[in-house]
């Protein structure tokens, strides 16, 4: 029989292992979301999947999201298909140092996931088998999900699908 | 092609012509290179409703080298460009191209992207635009038609002993 963990359980059971490494614990859409400083992220991927209570075998996503001068959040998403809890992790990077332990090694998904990563923002994941552009033709240049890269388009001509008001908001 | 060129005076003949031209425009071996929604719209076209192949758009090639007609139905990527050329590349003279929905005539609705090729006409010459996002079958059927009414007009030794570049583009 699956029993999964409450966020609120999970939560405090993470935050009792790791103090305050753990930046952030919260319940977000019913899942539990720890935010965790990098020097302890592979710790605590390791630790959610080899804790008999949190048992996450499965990796469902890694993705990046640029939060502008604040850095680059990592986020893993991870799921136990022994107790059908879902698990949240995330990391924060700066942008100028965006350097992140892999967690390939931990679940096989992973490689291609941040592969993704690697290209999109440009994070940069130490120990990754094989960190080559896995979507982008290999000539690309730049990454194509920061919010500072410049749509060639766009610079000669803005989008024409904006409604009114919504312009100033892109501003 | 060398099958007919500037000695061969027979298809300045204008029965011959018709005659080459009609066989030609209705036995168009039809290769889709399909990328997107669209080509489930070009396999609506030829299936029981609308059945393109009543236009003599048959049969489907099996390969490159034996079709006559491209359809790139489809948004098509920087990364997969190099594939389309060729594809292209590998269709025997006298070859045909359909660009089919807005993606491959322009980049439609991915104008502004960073991983598409606004328009296929920059990889290969297109002969025949079909507008649309998608465009429903009838488009389709109607860029075929488009596409032989040009193929009737056209001067076989013209086609046959220039170079791969097309006619001026018609827009279905």
């Amino acid at each position: 029989m699956p029993s999964p963990l409450s966020p609120d359980d999970a939560g405090s059971r993470l935050r009792a292992r790791f103090g305050d490494d753990l930046t952030d614990v919260t319940e977000q859409h019913g899942h539990a979301v720890a935010t965790v400083t990098r020097e302890r992220y592979h710790d605590l991927c390791r630790f959610l999947r080899d804790e008999p209570e949190f048992a996450c075998d499965y990796c469902d996503f890694t993705g990046g999201v640029d939060f502008g001068d604040e850095g680059f959040e990592v986020v893993t998403h991870l799921f136990s298909t022994e107790h059908h809890h879902n698990i949240r992790v995330k990391v924060r990077v700066p942008k100028d140092d965006a350097v992140l332990p892999t967690i390939s090694d931990l679940w096989s998904t992973c490689d291609w996931h941040e592969r993704e990563v690697i290209e999109m923002f440009g994070v940069r994941f130490e120990g990754h088998p094989q960190p080559v552009k896995l979507l982008l033709a290999e000539p690309f240049e730049g990454y194509p999900l920061r919010k500072d890269f410049p749509l060639m388009t766009r610079e000669a001509k803005p989008w024409p699908g904006a409604s009114e008001g919504e312009e100033d908001e892109d501003e | 092609m060398g099958l007919i060129t500037e000695k061969t005076s027979i298809a300045k003949v204008q029965p011959v012509k018709f005659i080459l031209n009609w066989g030609r425009r209705y036995s168009l071996w039809v290769m889709n290179f399909g990328l997107a929604c669209c080509a489930i719209e070009f396999i609506a076209a030829s299936t029981a409703k609308n059945d393109f192949i009543r236009l003599g758009v048959i049969p489907f090639a099996h390969g490159p080298r034996q079709a006559d007609l491209l359809v790139v139905a489809g948004t098509l990527t920087d990364k997969m460009a190099p594939a389309l050329k060729r594809v292209y590349e590998q269709m025997p003279d006298p070859k045909y191209v359909i660009s089919f929905g807005s993606c491959s005539n322009c980049g439609g609705p991915y104008w502004d992207s960073y991983s598409v090729t606004k328009g296929v006409d920059q990889i290969v010459p297109i002969d025949v635009y079909v507008p649309g996002c998608p465009p429903r079958p009838e488009a389709l059927l109607h860029g075929i038609i488009t596409l032989q009414d040009k193929i009737k007009h056209e001067d076989i030794q013209e086609k046959f002993s220039q170079e791969a570049v097309g006619a001026e583009p018609v827009v279905s």
